[in-house]
């Protein structure tokens, strides 16, 4: 169902966590941030302070779990992690994504 | 997130924020170190790193708020930080809660006025199904009771009714007869208790068998006369208690919270119409169609709404009438046949004071709505002002990043504490408040009217939500101004651009506090004149100096020619009084209660259709009132039972019926009544009958010898001296004439104040909250120009040292007065003829849009604000200029 202007841009950010979380499993928040910068080529560029704000918020919804641990370089981090819920919610996001694309480029092809 | 987890976040607060701390602060330093990596410069790399990451405080913030228990924490820290921040400027807090408790108590106290009179539901089963019966007779404005029979008829109907009640509070002697008690009880027909679904404490309540003929004189005590006569003695019950003398058995006890179903009154025991009225001597005529006394509630059958009621009724009505009204009434028969039935819910009982009050309550929430407007506008610009002296503070907490919403909501908690507190202390006003207006109120009424004023959750949770909305209402715009700052400007200090839309925000508010005080102080002036109009209209008998005494000559056992003369007894010993310079008795005095009026026919005109008010004299009623006698002759002692009927009318019946022709002479009659002719004798001017706002109605005298049969009579005395040594005279003479009933004994000035009372309470409290009004618009006024003096404090200085003089500084700030003034007259007074013609019905003797009041409010108006822009402009005028230009 197509959302609210403000919903989209929360809701790609959430789409955007639960599918790199899902392919490259347990990440800290920086991690996040790399591997979508990377792998988007650097079209996209997360305003980095958001994206806390929202894996909390994930964490309430019950998508994610978290928990402390070490990172490479031996310092303390906090690591997300996929939950089943947050995998049918990914689920969920992926339809709407395709949705939301196919209506968009349907109005654009009409001439 | 658990619930678990979240509840024990709530109380790890404090290390959430060491862990959302080190988790930002793990993303920074992991950046910085890949931007060293990647070849930048380190001060460079933290600098990119800060940049990529935006607002840290925002995402600290941001996830704080995300834990939803952790948001409550956040409240916790707004409020003990407005608590700091009030505590710190006692000043401003104490002038804030003190004008928010007057405003709220205010309005609290009317509004628990309301509650009780017209709001509150009978402390009966489910007393939302109950409905009233009220009868409007054809061309009747207001309802008529329903007599007896009447109401047993109704009672009748159990298709459409499951229970009907007709009730009426009197005053009965009880105990023993030697030291009777005057006592408030009630007379009940047998459905009542039924219907109420009232459970006894002790015994039994009454039920229909007590009702019947025949049926022995049974009562039900109320639980608070059970405690306070018999401190709740059980052997009391089963046992006889002595009324009006006759002999009842206690059978019962009804509940605490139930003192009857008349609002205003307090009922302490409960007796049956068809077994008591018969056995009291002077109340038998109670059970008879032409007695109309009760009121009735009844209880419909679940699922019946109102509409089908009236409906099914309206069917059933010309029957039941004429089955319970005997033909030797036709004319009244056909008159009640013909009247409509309302059906009006019932839940709240009935009550005498509420037409007479209803207006006034209205009138008066309006009223203390305003004032509390007009003090929110004060608290508002206090908070503009206050926010301009922390605009600093403000402005540095937004440029490190807090959310401005947040700041909002901080600003705020500090408005909804003030209303707290206003509202606690509001409480307690309230209750004060609402006791002196009760007692106001029963000063027009024989006895103190009580009302459950004890606050309900009703009263308790408008007095919150008018808080709260106050809260809103002065905290909000100021809220907003303040956190509206262009950030770099304001730290660095120039802030004149703000300052100057903080003023002109400052100049509408006191604009609108000048308007709607103009609107009170012009309806404080309306209902003053009204009442004043009043006081002084001629109302065609002497006011002072009268002296009016009642003796219940029925209850001492007198009646018909007996009765008549026991009353010219009494005149006799009166008139031997020495200082009496004449005195009469009547049925009815002017502005008294009991006004009677019957269908008068005139001989050789047509039967007009209205009723004309019809009094019973003594010989030299109109000397001694001093009305005078425009043509023919008062009643004389030979106008007695056996002589020829005799009557004297007043100008209005002549001028109604008589037109053109010499009403000496003429003959009319009372129609329904035998033995009715009479000879008009004489012609008296127009005396005020019932109310002192209607111009006096055609009016009929016949002398009491003539028809007085069991009437009661009042006794009027006209002296020259002192009333009081009079009724001392008085009372010494004529009480022991009247054995264990005792004299009342009153003035017609005394009975017309309390026929003022709507308009005195009207006119004393719209003219302390116009007083109220105008001071606080005058402090309004003066905060702002102070505010406004202390700004330009250098722009004064500048003036000066140009060679401005003191008097042109002066006249600055008069001006910005004037305008200001000017500006809130230009609103109010267009307003002002269409907020008074709301009220239209309540004045007397001036039209809404009377100019001489307006005119002399809005002088006041611009008296009080000259006053007040005095000081700062004296102080303007006084500024040093080498003192200002430095402090620039």
């Amino acid at each position: 169902m197509p959302k609210h202007t403000n919903d989209r841009l929360q809701g790609t950010l959430d789409l955007l966590v639960l599918k790199t979380l899902a392919s490259r499993g347990p990440m800290h928040g920086y991690g996040i941030t790399l591997h979508i910068e990377q792998i988007s080529q650097e079209i996209l560029r997360l305003e980095e302070g958001s994206l806390y704000p929202a894996l909390h918020r994930m964490m309430q919804a019950g998508w994610l779990r978290s928990e402390w641990g070490a990172s490479q370089n031996n310092r303390r981090a906090r690591y997300y992690s996929i939950t089943a819920a947050g995998r049918r919610q990914l689920t969920e996001e992926e339809k709407n994504w395709a949705q939301l694309t196919e209506a968009v480029s349907r109005v654009l092809q009409f001439t | 997130m658990s619930w678990i987890n979240r509840f024990t976040n709530f109380f790890r607060t404090r290390k959430l924020g060491h862990e959302i701390d080190e988790e930002i602060r793990f993303h920074l330093e992991s950046r910085v170190k890949d931007n060293i990596q990647a070849g930048m410069p380190p001060s460079e790399a933290s600098q990119d790193a800060e940049r990529r990451f935006g607002s840290r405080l925002r995402a600290e913030e941001g996830v704080r708020e995300a834990n939803l228990l952790v948001w409550l924490e956040t409240v916790r820290q707004d409020i003990r930080y407005a608590f700091r921040t009030l505590r710190r400027n006692t000043g401003f807090t104490a002038v804030a809660i003190g004008s928010l408790a007057l405003g709220i108590g205010a309005n609290a106290a009317i509004f628990s006025l309301i509650d009780a009179l017209l709001l509150r539901s009978l402390p009966v089963r489910d007393p939302q199904e109950l409905v009233q019966l009220q009868m409007m007779m054809p061309g009747a404005s207001t309802p008529s009771s329903f007599s007896y029979p009447l109401v047993r008829a109704l009672s009748e109907q159990s298709e459409i009714f499951s229970g009907v009640c007709g009730f009426s509070n009197a005053v009965f002697d009880t105990g023993r007869r030697e030291t009777p008690e005057p006592v408030t009880g009630t007379w009940l027909t047998g459905a009542c208790h039924e219907m109420f679904g009232l459970v006894p404490v002790a015994g039994r309540l009454l039920t229909r068998e007590d009702d019947r003929p025949g049926a022995p004189p049974v009562v039900v005590l109320s639980d608070t006369y059970w405690e306070s006569k018999f401190g709740r003695n059980p052997s009391v019950i089963g046992g006889q208690l002595a009324i009006s003398g006759v002999a009842a058995t206690v059978v019962g006890v009804s509940p605490r919270s139930f003192t009857g179903a008349t609002i205003g009154e307090v009922s302490h025991f409960a007796v049956s119409i068809g077994s008591m009225a018969r056995v009291l001597p002077d109340r038998s005529s109670f059970l008879e169609a032409s007695a109309r006394w009760l009121q009735v509630l009844a209880r419909p059958h679940q699922g019946i709404s109102r509409e089908q009621i009236t409906v099914r009724l309206a069917v059933r009505w010309p029957n039941l009438v004429s089955a319970a009204i005997p033909d030797s009434m036709a004319a009244s028969r056909r008159r009640q046949m013909e009247s409509t039935i309302n059906v009006i819910p019932g839940g709240t009982g009935w009550s005498s004071l509420r037409s007479r009050f209803n207006q006034p309550l209205v009138v008066l929430m309006a009223v203390v709505a305003l004032i509390l407007l007009i003090a929110c506008a004060n608290i508002a610009n206090l908070l503009l002002a206050r926010a301009t002296a922390r605009r600093r503070e403000i402005a540095v907490r937004l440029a490190i990043g807090a959310g401005r919403t947040r700041l909002i909501r901080q600003l705020l908690t500090e408005s909804i504490l003030l209303s707290l507190f206003g509202a606690l202390l509001a409480v307690a006003l309230a209750s004060f408040g609402s006791q002196f207006l009760v007692a106001m109120l029963s000063s027009g009424q024989e006895s103190m009217i009580v009302l459950d004023l004890n606050p309900n959750w009703r009263v308790l949770g408008f007095i919150a939500s008018i808080a709260f909305g106050t809260a809103l209402a002065f905290g909000i715009v100021p809220a907003l101004e303040a956190t509206a700052v262009g950030t770099a400007h304001t730290i660095a200090g120039t802030s004149a651009r703000i300052a100057g839309s903080r003023s002109r925000l400052g100049a509408m508010l006191v604009t609108a506090q000048v308007a709607l005080s103009l609107l009170l102080v012009i309806g404080a002036g309306l209902f003053l004149r009204t009442l004043q109009n009043l006081r002084s209209l001629d109302p065609g008998f002497r006011r002072d100096g009268v002296l009016l005494m009642e003796v219940n000559g029925r209850k001492l056992g007198y009646r018909g020619p007996q009765l008549t003369a026991f009353y010219h007894e009494v005149l006799q010993e009166i008139e031997a009084i020495p200082g009496v310079a004449s005195a009469s008795f009547s049925f009815t005095t002017p502005v008294g209660k009991g006004q009677v009026s019957q269908r008068i026919a005139v001989s050789g005109q047509s039967v007009p259709n209205e009723e004309t008010l019809v009094n019973l004299i003594a010989p030299r009623f109109f000397q001694t009132l001093h009305t005078p006698l425009i043509g023919g002759r008062e009643f004389t002692v030979g106008d007695t039972a056996t002589a020829p009927g005799v009557a004297i009318v007043n100008q209005a019946f002549v001028r109604r019926y008589l037109q053109g022709v010499q009403p000496l002479g003429r003959h009319l009659s009372i129609v329904g009544q035998a033995n009715a002719d009479m000879q008009i004798v004489g012609v008296v001017q127009d005396a005020v009958y019932e109310s002192l706002r209607e111009s006096p109605p055609p009016t009929v005298y016949a002398p009491f010898s003539q028809r007085g049969g069991n009437l009661r009579a009042v006794f009027e005395m006209d002296t020259r001296g002192s009333l009081a040594q009079l009724a001392a005279s008085v009372r010494t003479k004529i009480q022991p004439k009247s054995p264990g009933s005792p004299i009342q004994i009153g003035t017609f000035t005394r009975q017309i104040e309390s026929s003022l009372v709507q308009e005195r309470l009207m006119a004393a409290l719209a003219g302390c909250f116009g007083v109220l009004a105008l001071l606080l618009a005058a402090i309004g006024l003066y905060g702002l120009l102070a505010y406004s003096v202390a700004r330009r404090t250098s722009e004064m200085g500048v003036r000066m040292a140009l060679g401005a003089k003191r008097s042109q500084v002066l006249w600055m700030i008069a001006r910005d007065a004037i305008k200001l003034l000017l500006g809130g007259l230009a609103v109010g007074l267009p307003a002002a003829p269409a907020a008074s013609r709301l009220v239209s019905s309540m004045l007397f003797g001036l039209t809404p849009s009377d100019p001489a009041t307006m005119l002399a409010a809005t002088a006041l108006l611009m008296f009080a604000g000259l006053l007040a822009a005095l000081l700062p402009a004296y102080r303007a005028s006084r500024v040093d200029p080498l003192v200002a230009l430095r402090y620039e």
